[in-house]
């Protein structure tokens, strides 16, 4: 099960845009190290999040609760959370769970970013 | 083809019960995207079982051909009080938001991802039973 370890990585994307990779499994643990980059980011004043999870394929309702904690932080800082490179049941999972219906979904990073500068742009 | 396991409540262990549906699954010809589907419907499964059973959990899967559809069905046992599945509200965003904890979206996602889904829960024992169709819907 080694191979489902969360493993995390975090980057500026653009002037106030933190991009942050996550691959492996997103239970509470997994779930709570993409929420320790989000704080980070968004300390460093980042007021939009791109969750690019490539290389996961395994999520659980706890994991995704704590992507809800996120969401619902950066709606209070009047910012907005994307993802991208979902697979599709990750992506329905998100639909249910009501993800999608407040943050954006992008078919990889390089659409992201595309909508995410023509969003800065207008 | 069936496959019988006893999961010790332990951190993780339900992605071992993940990876006999995908084995299975996989072995039935279905298509990737109902095999995660299935793999997450059994996770949470099998997260409720041992969050609320109190013990060990009972896991089969089988291969079966219902109204000669070939499909995919998991059963998860526990021991535990039991509850009336009838009276578990389905989760939505809009209830959980605001509010400070975000959990028990367990049900509601086994239901969505799972063609046929049935409880039965009485003091002692509570059975899922779930169904995924190997032609099944997108």
């Amino acid at each position: 099960m080694n191979e489902e370890r969360i493993k995390i990585s975090q980057d500026l994307l653009s002037d106030g845009v933190g991009v942050i990779a996550a691959s492996g499994y997103i239970n509470n643990e997994g779930g709570q190290a993409i929420a320790d980059a989000a704080n980070n980011l968004m300390g460093e004043g980042c007021k939009t999040l791109l969750i690019d999870l490539d290389g996961t394929r395994i999520i659980n309702s706890i994991g995704v609760s704590i992507l809800l904690e996120i969401l619902e932080k950066l709606m209070d800082e009047k910012g907005q959370l994307a993802f991208c490179n979902l697979t599709p049941t990750i992506s329905k999972t998100f639909e249910i769970m009501g993800l999608v219906q407040y943050a954006s979904v992008y078919p990889d990073r390089d659409a992201a970013r595309a909508a995410i500068a023509g969003d800065a742009s207008v | 083809m069936e496959v019988v396991l006893h999961l010790p409540v332990v951190p993780n262990v339900e992605l071992v019960a993940a990876k006999a549906v995908e084995t299975l699954g996989g072995a039935l010809g279905m298509h990737q995207t109902h095999v995660e589907a299935a793999s997450v419907a059994m996770v949470e499964a099998c997260l409720n079982a041992m969050e609320h059973g109190g013990g060990s959990v009972m896991i089969r899967l089988r291969s079966d051909d219902h109204d000669s559809r070939p499909c995919l069905v998991i059963e998860v046992e526990d021991h535990g009080e039991g509850f009336d599945p009838e009276a578990a509200p389905k989760n939505s965003a809009s209830r959980v938001l605001g509010c400070a904890s975000k959990r028990g979206w367990g049900l509601t996602l086994i239901r969505e991802l799972m063609d046929d889904v049935q409880i039965r829960s009485t003091p002692g024992k509570t059975l899922v039973s779930m169904r995924k169709y190997v032609e099944s819907e997108p």
